[in-house]
């Protein structure tokens, strides 16, 4: 056996930041992030403690905005702050990685009991309904693979992203062989081909302007939170402003699948399919065994890009004749994301709030 | 900077003298377009940015400061003049990010257009209004003073603050507040003709102080400083005992916020994988850090562990009335406890073992105790693979000396 170190995914997630080319970090301490906000100061080349989560969105902004990539780490009380700023960095178009680990809530609380909780708020994070991409890790692997994901999309789409965890995802130590862990290639904006002029948002066919850094010596650059079109300059409901705005959506939808990442392990008769996301992706792969080992034949689909939901997403989970989707969180979030209020009768849910759901409480409910 | 003379203000506005006292500044200081950012927010002294042909980021309400502190830092160029503008209300908004850019003495300049209104919303007063004109509009708010922003300004720090009633010619005070290394923040009371005030006489009477207080200081830098990668600063553990376990081993630890619950299922954790097995540790404690309660879960197993909660404990240490209160109807079943003896035990096992862990080793060591004694007398993994876990620890004499004692 390989040697091995006991390490949280916290570390991983970090380390994974800054080997993806992240280099900054802003951040307020809450728990349970608090691991990632003390690692980053530990290993990003640049790292400030903000007095307070709006203050670090909009420092993060600033820094993306002439072209260092930030992150930050925060949970449900933090976020709740950030939101405003969120929708400005999504306005603006400007790239960053929030970690938002999740515990218990209505507001503050359990800090250190974890939860499923934030689903719904992080799809409805932005006014008019426009989605930000969310990550969310099952696993250390995850942990270093989808935080590079993570940064990737949000170069590639100029827009915030959001890697979603939970307390005992981020604080749970475990042995585990880095060693093992894929190498990743360092991302960062490349310079735009030589142009004449360049107008801050025009996209010339494309989805997403090419980005120029605020404070460079060639062009004016004009980034702006306000209505806008092309050319960043403040706009009222002109067509090439509405152009824009709608353009925010499409760039995410449109290339969605390019950036959807789950598990499917499909066991052929599509009779029953166990859906999960984060912490409880643990209960299912072992109940999943556990099943198998008494004949009973299920599938599991562990859903790593939350949102936007990809059509094959939803594919699979229409192709079962029984769907248990598994949350730790009091009605079923996931469920009321894919089906809304009227959740259809051949879908279950499988819920706990204050502790973790155990593969056994599936299995059970599965049997019965 | 300003790249037309029809500037998008009402007649009479401040900010429209304000804007060509600005550009009048830049001019004198000879400083390119391209090495000037202007970060404005709303309210009409947000219309700026489509009047300039420099660089420009235009955000939410109160936050261009705190926006301009990460492009001051983001750049970290002394070429470079980063330029915030906001009004009255967004500057009580923001009050936070004008202290903090003061305190850290951030290269950058923050301009406050006080107008003494809300001017977009209708003319509603501000934290920065005078009492005397607010006295007409609210009296309720006649005996609440305005923030005084100077003041507020250099006692944070700022390298430079000042206050100008906003008459005609007032270029050098921005020109020299641009030309600080440091914050430099310049408060520009001003006529709002529809909703504030009229006339330049009547600003004078408000009782604003023009003033210019300044700090000797050294200005912060976001300075990039590489490092080591933080796997590199966890330690790898080579298994060098042979052990087989038929099934996972579940251990819970309950005791007591600081004494060392979490260290000594750290050890444990690292213990078993000494032995070649893979290991879990999670941790359950109340948000108090050294108070309450603090419980340790360990999995031990051969193979990989999928899920890392324990349901059916084979073993909880309980050395704490804290712990104990906690494993109370926690589990239906476990199948051995090993427990303090001056804890009174209501608890159900198979296998009960008592031991004078606390007497013994203090509250800080009774864990490590109560773990060496279960390892002697059951020897799931041989006692040599805890003892040289511990023997790499930084602080190792206590913990040595705590399970040498039973």
């Amino acid at each position: 056996m390989p040697a091995v170190s006991l390490i949280d995914a916290s570390r991983i997630i970090t380390e994974s930041c800054v080997q993806s080319g992240a280099e900054v970090f802003v951040g307020y301490p809450i728990t349970p992030t608090n691991l990632v906000y003390s690692y980053s100061f530990e290993r990003f080349p640049v790292a400030l403690p903000a007095p307070d989560e709006i203050t670090t969105l909009q420092w993060m902004s600033g820094f993306s905005s002439v072209g260092k990539f930030p992150v930050t780490a925060t949970s449900f009380p933090g976020y709740a702050l950030m939101l405003e700023s969120i929708n400005m960095a999504f306005m603006m178009e400007l790239p960053m990685l929030i970690i938002l680990s999740q515990r218990l809530g209505p507001s503050t609380g359990s800090a250190t009991t974890g939860a499923q909780g934030d689903l719904l708020l992080l799809r409805s994070s932005i006014s008019g309904g426009f989605p930000i991409p969310v990550f969310c890790p099952s696993s250390f692997e995850d942990a270093w693979f989808l935080t590079h994901k993570a940064i990737e999309t949000s170069f590639k789409l100029r827009c915030p992203v959001v890697l979603l965890t939970s307390k005992e995802m981020v604080m749970t130590n475990k042995s585990f062989d880095t060693g093992e862990l894929v190498p990743l290639k360092k991302l960062y904006w490349t310079a735009p081909d030589e142009m004449e002029k360049y107008q801050s948002y025009y996209t010339n066919g494309k989805m997403v302007p090419d980005f120029i850094p605020l404070g460079n010596n060639q062009h004016q650059v004009r980034i702006n939170a306000s209505t806008h079109d092309y050319t960043g300059l403040i706009r009222k409901t002109t067509p090439a402003a509405m152009q824009n705005t709608k353009r925010l959506y499409e760039k995410v939808i449109q290339q969605a699948k390019d950036f959807t990442f789950y598990e499917f392990q499909d066991s052929d008769k599509h009779d029953i399919l166990l859906v999960s996301y984060d912490i409880t992706a643990e209960a299912v792969r072992e109940s999943f065994n556990l099943l198998h080992a008494k004949q009973k034949n299920v599938s599991y689909l562990i859903v790593k890009t939350l949102i936007p939901v990809a059509n094959e997403i939803s594919e699979i989970v229409s192709s079962f004749q029984k769907v248990f989707i598994i949350e730790e969180n009091l009605t079923g979030l996931l469920a009321e994301l894919y089906f809304g209020n009227n959740i259809p009768k051949n879908i279950f849910r499988i819920n706990k709030i204050g502790e973790m759901i155990n593969p056994q409480e599936i299995v059970e409910e599965i049997l019965n | 900077m300003l790249n037309t003379q029809s500037l998008p203000y009402c007649p009479g506005c401040g900010h429209r003298i304000a804007n060509q006292n600005l550009d009048k500044a830049i001019l004198q200081r000879q400083i390119k377009s391209l090495d000037i950012i202007v970060v404005s927010d709303i309210g009409c002294c947000g219309l700026i940015d489509g009047v300039v042909d420099c660089h420009t980021i235009h955000g939410l309400h109160g936050r261009s400061c705190a926006l301009a502190i990460g492009v001051a830092l983001g750049l970290n160029d002394e070429t470079k003049h980063v330029i915030a503008i906001q009004g009255d209300g967004g500057a009580t908004i923001g009050l936070q990010h004008l202290l903090e850019a003061a305190r850290r003495n951030v290269n950058m300049t923050l301009i406050v257009l006080n107008n003494l209104v809300y001017g977009m919303t209708g003319g509603q007063i501000s934290g920065l209004s005078a009492e005397r004109f607010k006295a007409e509009r609210v009296p309720e708010e006649k005996d609440v003073p305005f923030f005084d922003l100077v003041k507020l300004s250099y006692s944070a720090g700022a390298a430079f603050s000042a206050r100008v009633v906003g008459k005609g010619k007032y270029e050098e005070v921005i020109n020299e507040a641009i030309a600080t290394k440091g914050f430099s923040m310049v408060e520009i009371v001003g006529l709002c003709t529809p909703y504030g005030l009229t006339k330049m006489k009547e600003l004078g009477e408000l009782g604003y102080e023009e003033i210019i207080l300044k700090n000797e200081r050294n200005c912060f830098e976001s300075k990039r400083i590489e490092k080591v990668s933080l796997f590199e600063k966890v330690s790898k553990i080579e298994s060098q005992f042979q052990i087989h376990l038929e099934k996972p081993y579940k251990i819970v630890l309950a005791g007591s916020a600081g004494e060392g619950i979490q260290s000594a299922a750290d050890i444990l954790a690292k213990t078993a994988m000494r032995c070649g097995l893979n290991a879990t540790k999670k941790g359950e404690y109340p948000i108090t850090v050294g108070t309450g309660f603090s419980i340790g879960e360990i999995i031990w197993s051969e193979n990989p562990i999928l899920y890392s909660g324990i349901e059916k404990p084979d073993l909880v240490i309980i050395t704490s009335q804290d712990g104990y209160a906690m494993m109370k109807g926690r589990y239906p079943e476990i199948e051995c406890i090993m427990i303090d003896s001056s804890i009174s035990n209501e608890l159900v096992s198979p296998k009960i073992i008592t031991g004078d862990y606390r007497r013994l080793a203090g509250g800080k060591g009774a864990t490590m105790c109560a773990i060496a004694d279960w390892l002697r007398k059951e020897k799931i993994v041989p006692i040599d693979a805890l003892i040289k876990c511990v023997s790499t620890l930084k602080y190792k004499e206590e913990i040595m000396k705590a399970i040498t004692l039973v």
